[in-house]
């Protein structure tokens, strides 16, 4: 439904460059995967293309519209899921419509149909549907997370982004809830670009990458050119060969 | 050198040092060191406490405390403690406090009904003042009114704390005549005080996290501080306003005696009347009503802290009368 466009963006914290001249373009409906080490500035990447963080320098459009601040069309995914633990799957679900719903009636809850209609669709998106009436302080870490997706759909955004939305999960739950997302992105036609970490998660879900390291855009391409050199280079001289046999050494 | 001695600088030479010649006389040096620290302190702590006992003989002396007063009013306050606990024997034998007499005053004077007046001007001085404290807590947070003006509200809040509910109380006469209306109006206001001061303090440790999501959802500045803000202190929030509640309670007690109606009203009236077994039947009504508001307050918040999700309010309600009974007797 959307294309974005990112051009030369420059973020700087004090003298440290987290994103040095990076651009690129997602095409409509493409499931992008953001790719880097700890600190190569791929959550301030996502950061500016939410309109949370201000960029240095540079411009990112959507849909040729530029983003200047946290936008209704464009929904974010928390490493954390960031839900408000005292109201239920389904009252989460609904915050996602709060910029279309009028302050005194999302006060008192008194939600339009269609917003309902639309969080109970989101949950059935996510599979929790039968929860829908759980608080979600009491509900497991993957189940919290899916509830963030299904707010972001709620929103009823162009462009879905994820900022390590597996990170804290175990395994099995990183691989349901990067199911979810993608199908839920497929369902709704959405441009998706997720940032994570693991390296063969983001190859069985993702179909184009991207590649941060130290704030620069070091590959830009789809799965099959994702070779093994490159990965090694993304991931520069951290080599799981070497932390073996340093921690040999030490036994 | 005795063994014991030696033990330390044994352990040192595992890790060599180029300087080993001058292990031990480091070590005297680091105990002298230390020594001389302890005697600083033990000698400051010894001033500390003569400038103490000398502040706190000088408070006596202001308030005119005396033991031989004490000593001199005993046999008086003795008589009146046997009031205070009429004497009766049970099945003729027993010498036991005469519970009838004490009775005998709750039902002539209607003290439950005096007792219920009292838990009205908690309750609803509580309420009144809940709306304040909410406003004035919430714009009092650094988090949302920016720096410098979040110090009006806080301010306010600080002045109103200054001023205790008693003398609050003292203010408003002229608005509402000495009545349990004008305790009411005085525990409202001083409840914005207090109740606002604690939502400040617990919309501190708000997290970052959920504020973010909801500002990215597009909500508006309104929307992402009671969904990302408020949300997550609703349960401090009750649980801080039960607490408030039980104090509240307490001073309506008290608001009684400066003549603000209800049961503090009756003691005070009976205490100028010297009928101490009245007053203490008095009291024991008090006792009751403040314990079971401190009772219901306390299940209230550990019901919506704890996770325990299993015990359903209704079950709260049902089973009230057993875990009264367990809580009474066992």
């Amino acid at each position: 439904m959307s294309t974005i466009e990112v051009r030369n963006l420059t973020k700087t914290f004090g003298d440290v460059r987290a994103l040095d001249d990076v651009s690129f373009t997602i095409e409509d409906g493409e499931f992008a995967v953001l790719l880097g080490q700890s600190g190569a500035g791929k959550s301030t990447l996502l950061r500016c293309l939410n309109g949370i963080t201000k960029p240095t320098s540079g411009e990112i459009r959507i849909n040729d519209e530029p983003v200047r601040g946290p936008r209704n069309d464009v929904a974010m995914i928390f490493q954390q899921h960031y839900v408000l633990g005292q109201l239920s799957a389904y009252g989460n679900a609904l915050t996602g419509a709060l910029h279309r719903t009028p302050f005194f009636r999302s006060l008192v809850g008194w939600h339009s149909r269609p917003d309902k209609m639309e969080a109970l669709s989101a949950l059935e998106t996510v599979g929790l549907l039968d929860k829908a009436d759980q608080r979600t302080r009491n509900m497991s870490g993957g189940q919290q997370q899916r509830v963030g997706i299904a707010r972001a759909l709620v929103q009823q955004p162009n462009l879905l982004l994820a900022d390590e939305p597996v990170a804290s999960l175990d395994p099995a739950s990183a691989e349901t809830v990067m199911g979810y997302i993608r199908s839920a992105a497929k369902e709704r036609d959405l441009s998706t670009l997720a940032s994570l970490h693991q390296v063969n998660l983001a190859r069985e879900f993702g179909e184009r990458f991207l590649a941060l390291r130290d704030g620069e855009l070091v590959f830009d391409g789809y799965r099959e050119d994702l070779t093994v050199d490159i990965i090694d280079r993304i991931y520069g001289d951290v080599q799981t060969q070497d932390i073996r046999e340093g921690t040999e050494a030490h036994a | 050198m005795s063994e014991r001695d030696d033990a330390p600088t044994d352990d040192e030479s595992s890790n060599p040092r180029p300087d080993g010649g001058t292990v031990t006389g480091n070590l005297e040096g680091a105990l002298r060191d230390i020594t001389l620290t302890k005697r600083i302190k033990w000698g400051m702590a010894f001033v500390l406490s003569l400038v103490f006992g000398y502040l706190f003989f000088q408070a006596l002396a202001e308030v005119g405390f005396s033991v031989a007063e004490i000593l001199y009013y005993w046999p008086e306050f003795q008589s009146a403690l046997g009031e205070f606990f009429p004497r009766t024997s049970l099945f003729g034998v027993l010498p036991f406090v005469d519970f009838g007499s004490y009775w005998q005053f709750i039902q002539e004077r209607n003290l439950f009904g005096a007792a219920i007046v009292t838990l009205a001007m908690g309750f609803a001085g509580t309420v009144l003042g809940i709306p304040g404290a909410l406003l004035l807590g919430v714009l009092g947070s650094e988090r949302v009114t920016p720096y410098p003006f979040n110090f009006i509200f806080r301010g306010t809040m600080s002045v109103i704390r200054a001023i205790p509910a008693l003398v609050w109380a003292l203010i408003y006469i002229p608005l509402g005549g000495v009545s349990p209306f004008t305790a009411t109006l005085a525990i409202g206001t001083d409840t914005m005080g207090n109740l606002g001061r604690l939502f400040t303090d617990a919309l501190e440790e708000v997290e970052d996290g959920p504020i973010e999501a909801i500002e990215s959802t597009g909500a508006n500045r309104r929307q992402t501080v009671v969904f990302g803000m408020l949300s997550q202190v609703f349960t401090p929030f009750i649980a801080w306003t039960m607490y408030i509640l039980e104090i509240n309670t307490r001073i309506a007690v008290t608001m009684g005696l400066i003549g603000g109606g209800g049961i503090g009203y009756i003691l005070q009236t009976q205490r100028s009347l010297f009928k101490y077994t009245n007053m203490m039947a008095t009291i024991l009504v008090i006792f009751l009503l403040v314990v079971s508001v401190e009772f219901v307050s306390q299940r209230v918040r550990s019901y919506i802290r704890g996770e325990e999700e299993g015990l359903s309010f209704l079950k709260l309600v049902v089973e009230f009368p057993q875990r009264m009974a367990r809580s009474l007797w066992e």
